[in-house]
Order: structure tokens, then sequence, then C-alpha cells
């Protein structure tokens, strides 16, 4: 567990937390768990959008083609030999593409859901300390200063962007294959890399909770 | 014959030529560097004027609740900080207008002083590795301005860039290329090759 975080240096936080209780050990994992989640999720974020940017630029290209396709038609009563075959041909592509945003998806699904087990597992370190010391939990915080609740609060609140960040993501994967307005498409393509539910708060959170459990020297 | 007044000036224009020179290079860097950061903003803007067609309401985003108003603070976020970096390069831009300048002043300056000991003979005269002083002059003079007036263009253009005005961002791009002036950075390439074996004598 100690290696997946990567950077954490030997602080006088750390010898005595890791000596004193399991709790301040799991949170401590956890915190090197978000830490890694959230970097998965960026590298997914970032494949996903140049997918999608794909998706977008064959739609468009192919509803012009398809126009192109109507005028010659009218114009004149013999089809265009080559037209049909570059039709198929982008719709395989089409196809292609969609599969590796649907897997992109996928993925972030299994990170919201691992996500969501750290928020439960913060739950129950919760819970154990309400139940050792009572409702007020632990008198002296187990790292610098924050209380128990505080990570769980933590926790909740990035548990909570990822989720609805998820679902849109979901939103896109269904639509953008299927929107004609090349304006929409690129709304779809904003939302996807701007990642409007993820505020910048999110990382100073998770910065936060490094620094606190002694992942990031103080 | 020999006047004491040329060769402290042959000396200040040896440095200016050299300044020049260095100064050349990193400003040619500088724009190097500002071209993605350029093309950023234009993606902005794009992103910007999608989003102001779009009535989300009438479209599946309808269901995420302040979507609208969260995109925007990102595409803020974003176009403040490609902004910022524009304004970055801006100072090293300025730094090189101020070394040119501040080196030709002093050129002048040196040659004000001195000027009543130099006959219009002497300034014109030029030599197989010497330019004129007057010729010399002149092509510093050129490229001080050259300089003075590319930042200021410049400078003009990013200091009117808000990311609520969204023709301005919009065309940015194209107008910050129309500044570009290759003839007078040509020219400018040309003086450091006339002057070369000057430089280098001493």
């Amino acid at each position: 567990m100690e290696g997946q975080s990567g950077d954490i240096t030997v602080t006088s936080a750390n010898r005595k937390c890791s000596a004193v209780t399991g709790s301040a050990r799991k949170i401590k994992d956890n915190a090197a768990d978000w830490h890694n989640l959230m970097m998965r999720w960026e590298k997914l974020n970032e494949e996903g959008f140049n997918v999608a940017g794909n998706i977008v630029n064959m739609r468009l290209t192919r509803s012009q083609s398809d126009q192109l396709l109507l005028v010659d038609e009218s114009s004149s009563p013999s089809s265009p030999s080559s037209a049909p075959s570059q039709q198929t041909g982008g719709a395989a592509e089409l196809q292609d593409e969609c599969c590796k945003l649907q897997d992109v998806v996928d993925k972030m699904v299994a990170v919201v859901t691992k996500m969501e087990r750290l928020v439960t597992s913060q739950r129950g370190v919760q819970d154990l300390e309400e139940f050792q010391f009572g409702p007020e939990g632990r008198k002296f915080p187990l790292f610098h200063s924050w209380n128990t609740k505080h990570f769980e609060e933590s926790s909740r609140v990035l548990l909570e962007s990822f989720r609805q960040e998820l679902k849109l993501k979901q939103l896109i994967l269904q639509e953008v294959a299927h929107t004609a307005t090349s304006d929409l498409c690129m709304v779809y393509l904003s939302c996807w890399l701007h990642q409007p539910f993820t505020p910048p708060q999110t990382r100073l959170t998770l910065e936060a909770l490094l620094l606190e459990t002694g992942h990031r020297p103080l | 014959m020999s006047k004491p007044a040329l060769l402290p000036l042959h000396q200040a224009l040896r440095k200016s030529f050299q300044c020049l020179e260095n100064n050349q290079k990193v400003w040619s860097s500088v724009l190097v560097e500002c071209s993605p950061l350029m093309v950023s903003l234009g993606n902005l803007a794009e992103q910007w004027r999608a989003l102001s067609n779009v009535q989300l309401s009438n479209t599946p985003l309808r269901d995420f609740p302040d979507l609208e108003e969260r995109l925007r603070f990102k595409l803020l976020q974003a176009t403040d900080t490609v902004l910022g970096k524009l304004n970055e390069k801006m100072s090293s831009l300025q730094s090189v207008r101020d070394s040119i300048s501040n080196q030709v002043s002093a050129v002048f300056q040196l040659y004000e002083q001195n000027s009543d000991s130099l006959d219009l003979l002497t300034v014109t005269e030029r030599s197989a590795t010497a330019p004129s002083l007057s010729d010399m002059l002149e092509w510093l003079q050129d490229a001080e301005r050259h300089y003075r007036q590319q930042f200021l263009r410049r400078k003009t253009l990013l200091q009117a860039l808000r990311a609520d005005d969204l023709s301005l961002l919009e065309s940015a791009p194209e107008r910050w290329k129309s500044l570009e002036s290759p003839s007078a950075e040509d020219g400018i390439t040309d003086t450091l090759c006339k002057v070369s074996l000057f430089i280098e004598s001493q």
C-alpha cells in the first residue's frame, strides 16, 4: 500500500500514526487510493476526450457528405459509385470509436465504484470510532488537525462530484454520435473536457487530504 | 584620418548589434511559444460561441442542474489561464524591447555628444569591413522602431481581450497573426549580415 502513493517521506506524523492504531493506517491508505483513482480518472478523461473528438468529426463530416449525396442524387439519376462504399466504411469506423468511448466510460464506472468503497470504508472507521469513544469521537486527532468525521465528509464530497461527472459522461456517450448540430457537439465536447461538476476545490480537497495524512510533506 | 570620437562610437555600435542579434532570437522564440496559446484561445472562443448558440433546456443536458453555469465557470477559468500565460510572454517581449531601446538610445546619445567632431564625410564614409556610421545608426533606429511598434500592437491586442467579449476573442488569433511583419524581420536579419564583419573586427 505504501508503494502506491510514491512520495512518502518519513515524518513525525507518519511514525506516530503507523505505530498508533489501525484506523490511522486505514485512513492513510484510503488517501493514497483517492489520489491514485483521481489520477486514473484524469487519464481516462483525456483518452475519452480524444475519442469523443473523433466521433464528432466523423459525425459532422458524415452529415456533410450525406447532404452532398442528396444534392448529387437530385441532380443526376445515376448515383455516384464511390459514395456508398465510403458511407459504409465511415459507419464502421464510427462504430469503432463509439465502442472505444463505451470502454472508457465503463472504466470510469469502475473508478467511481472503487470511490464508493472508499467512502464506505471511511464510514466504517467513523462508526468504529463512535463505538470506541462515543458520539464525540476520539479526543486527539489521528494526524494533524482533522477529526475523523472530516475525512468522511471530504470523501463524500469527492464522491458526489465524480458521480455527477460520470452521469454527464454517460449522457455524452449516448448522445454524441447522434447529434447533428455542430454547436451541440461542441458543447458535449466542452462538457467532457472541462468537467463542470469537479470544481477546483476537488483538487484542493485531495491535496489537503494528502497533506493531512502525511503523503505530502508539510 | 582617424577621429578620437570614432573608436568609442564604433564600440557602442558593435555592442548594439550584438544586443540586437541576441534579442532578435529571444523575440522569435517567444513568438513561437505564443502560437499554441493563440490556438487554445481560438478553441476556447469556439466553445464559448457554441455554448451561447445552444439552448441547453432544449437538449438532453437539461437534466443536469446548473450545468450551464458550471461550464461557463470552467471555460472562464481556462480562458483566464491562457490569457495569463500570454501576459507572461508579453513581459519577455517587453524585456526585448527595453534592451534594444536602451542600447540604441545610448548609442545615439554618444553620437549626439560627438557630432561636432564628426563631419559629413566621416559619417558617410564606408570601408570594406565597416558600413558607414550613418547607415548603421539608421539600421539601429529602424530595428528599435520595429520592436517598439510590434510590442505596442501586440500588447494592445491582448489588453483588450476579455473572457466575456466573445467576438474579440474569436478574432484574436487572426489579428495576432496579421501583426507579423516578415519584411521587417528580414530587414533586421539583413542588417546583421551587413555588419557581421564590422562586429568581428576590432
